[in-house]
């Protein structure tokens, strides 16, 4: 099947990027080192490591998405791979489709390495693993599949520079959003509010994905809130595609 | 139906910060019947690789359509008659022949057997054996080409295009390429080319169009174009007197002497035949008699000049 064929290529392509190990490393680098923090509290390790793994491999795969993903049809078109692959009796959304599924499927195989080393060097330190410390990490995954699609989609349509500082903002200020409904009073009823307010509905709200603190501190997590947070994303993920799609479409390569 | 149609085939490349909007190509109207070998020529930046790239439907045309076998090249179902070998063509570095074309047989919509079958066909018929397992990374511009053309190929298409298929090989090389193009004629395609080595066109094209400034000049039957222009007829003989040879320069339009006797030009064939019965009648023997026809490239070159 076409998208598939060019999904795995684009795993086999992003597999043996040099940038992916050294984030890698980095990560690991930042879930050992979480240990380190626990001595701030004592008696609390545990929960920081935890709260700090999920957090780094939060970061780390947004970081490969941003880097991998903001790169993936740029460079189809730059290295002229693309002329190819376009002019066969193929769609041209299928073509994004395939590119972000294969680096979907990369993410999913380093989310899931990253929360292993995590959730064993948790048990090592003698800590326990409970449900929400994979809701967790599903819903990490979850982000990133979201993320990913953003950065395919300006990958279409802009420079990878460029493409990077959006996504990366789109990430911090996700993450924030209630700063938008949280205005301070002389704001009310001037321009520069109802921008804001556009912005804050536009931007995906992530900090839906995010239920560390709860993973942390071993709160259980409603099954009902997770799945609704995947659809939530799986719905801003969906307009984005089919927004890099239609951009893609009659773009000249 | 024809092969390949296009119809007022206009490309305005949109300017870049600084530079104004480009013309690239200015109604653009061609044929290309199936069968035909098509010479598409020009010099550098006449919009050959613009046209093949709307036809590959890489580009959007700003206005006009183009169609191949019937077909507006904007629908995808069209693209599978269509293969195309991009001027310098690229690939992904970390695959090999094998696995490239069984990417492309993939995209083309070829199950895993059709897959096989096709790699032993094109395999043997562009000699990639030898490097089926090497990465594309190493690749020479000839290994490259010639896997390109095996892509392109994929899947049997009946219209080739292909832009600057020679361009940068050895001679050996350009000539396993034209005798391929020949190959494919012979098995009924339409084969659509751009090239600026006149000298390889002449040899495989059966019609040509000139491209100058992105305006089609010339369209047609090669032995057509260059049959209309010929008649200087090169005539040379010996063994005439002094005299003879004075009576049959007077009726010539040029003259001159070598080693192999005297050469005499006529600029038209009824007159060369009557100077050739003068040199018999006064005794003399005749060496030679050619009539030289206009090459590709001088035509070519006066093309350029009508133009500019
Ligand atoms: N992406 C682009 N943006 C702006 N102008 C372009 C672009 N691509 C081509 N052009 C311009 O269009 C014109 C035609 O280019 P094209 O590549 O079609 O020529 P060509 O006949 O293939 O030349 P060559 O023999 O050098 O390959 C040139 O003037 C070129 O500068
Ligand atoms: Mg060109």
């Amino acid at each position: 099947m076409r998208v598939l064929a060019v999904a795995r290529n684009t795993f086999r392509e992003a597999v043996r990027d040099k940038v992916l190990y050294v984030l890698l490393l980095f990560a690991a680098a930042a879930i050992f080192g979480s240990k380190a923090l626990g001595w701030i509290s004592i008696g609390q390790d545990i929960k920081i490591v935890k709260d700090l793994s999920l957090a780094a491999v939060s970061v780390f795969g947004v970081l490969i998405a941003i880097f991998v993903g903001t790169n993936l049809v740029y460079k189809e078109i730059d290295k002229r791979t693309i002329y190819t692959i376009l002019c066969r009796p193929m769609h041209r959304w299928e073509f994004i489709l395939g590119k972000y599924l294969g680096l979907a499927a990369l993410l999913a195989l380093v989310t899931a390495v990253m929360a292993a080393v995590a959730a064993v060097y948790v048990v090592v330190l003698g800590g326990s693993l409970d449900v929400t410390f994979f809701q967790a990490v599903l819903l990490i995954y979850g982000q990133l599949l979201l993320i990913t699609a953003l950065a395919v989609l300006l990958s279409a349509v802009t420079s990878p520079i460029l493409g990077a500082i959006i996504v990366f903002s789109t990430y911090v200020v996700g993450h924030a959003t209630s700063i938008f409904t949280e205005l301070p009073p002389q704001f009310d009823g001037t321009f520069s509010k109802r921008v804001l307010e556009a912005v804050y509905y536009i931007i995906p709200n992530l900090s839906n994905f995010d239920i560390r603190a709860e993973a942390a501190n071993g709160v259980p997590v409603a099954p009902g809130y997770v799945l609704w947070a995947m659809a939530y994303g799986a719905v801003y993920t969906a307009v984005l595609l089919i927004i890099a799609s239609l951009a893609f479409q009659d773009k000249d390569v | 139906m024809d092969a390949i149609a296009t119809r007022n085939l206009t490309k305005v490349y949109r300017g870049h910060i600084g530079r104004g909007a480009v013309k690239s190509l200015d109604r653009l109207t061609l044929t290309i019947a199936p069968n035909e070998v098509f010479g598409f020529l020009g010099r550098n930046g006449a919009g050959k690789t613009t046209t093949i790239k709307i036809l590959c439907s890489l580009l959007r045309a700003t206005t006009g359509e183009a169609f191949v076998m019937g077909q507006d090249t904007r629908r995808r179902a069209t693209r599978k008659h269509i293969g195309y070998l991009p001027e310098n063509p690229y690939f992904y570095e970390y695959l090999n022949p094998r696995e490239t074309l069984d990417f492309y047989g993939e995209l083309h919509g070829l199950t895993r057997a059709e897959r096989a079958a096709e790699w032993d066909r094109l395999a043997g018929l562009l000699d990639l054996r030898d490097i089926a397992g090497q990465r594309v990374r190493g690749f020479s511009k000839g290994m490259r080409q010639r896997l390109g053309f095996a892509v392109a190929l994929v899947g049997d298409p009946e219209v080739l295009i292909l832009d600057e298929p020679m361009s940068g090989l050895d001679p050996l090389g350009r000539r396993m390429i034209r005798e391929l193009i020949l190959l494919l004629h012979g098995q009924g395609k339409t084969i659509f080319f751009s090239s600026h080595v006149l000298g390889d066109v002449e040899q495989i094209c059966s019609r040509v169009g000139i491209l100058v400034k992105g305006k089609l000049t010339t369209q047609g039957r090669l032995d057509e174009l260059l049959n209309r222009r010929v008649n200087r007829v090169e005539i040379i003989a010996t063994g005439l007197s002094e005299a003879a040879a004075a009576a049959v320069a007077a009726r010539s339009d040029g003259v001159r002497e070598s080693e192999q006797g005297r050469h005499f030009f006529v600029n038209d064939l009824d007159g060369a035949n009557a100077v050739a019965s003068d040199i018999l009648q006064s005794g003399g023997t005749l060496v030679e008699f050619t009539p030289i026809r206009e090459s590709l490239e001088e035509y070519f070159m006066r093309e350029q000049e009508t133009v500019s």
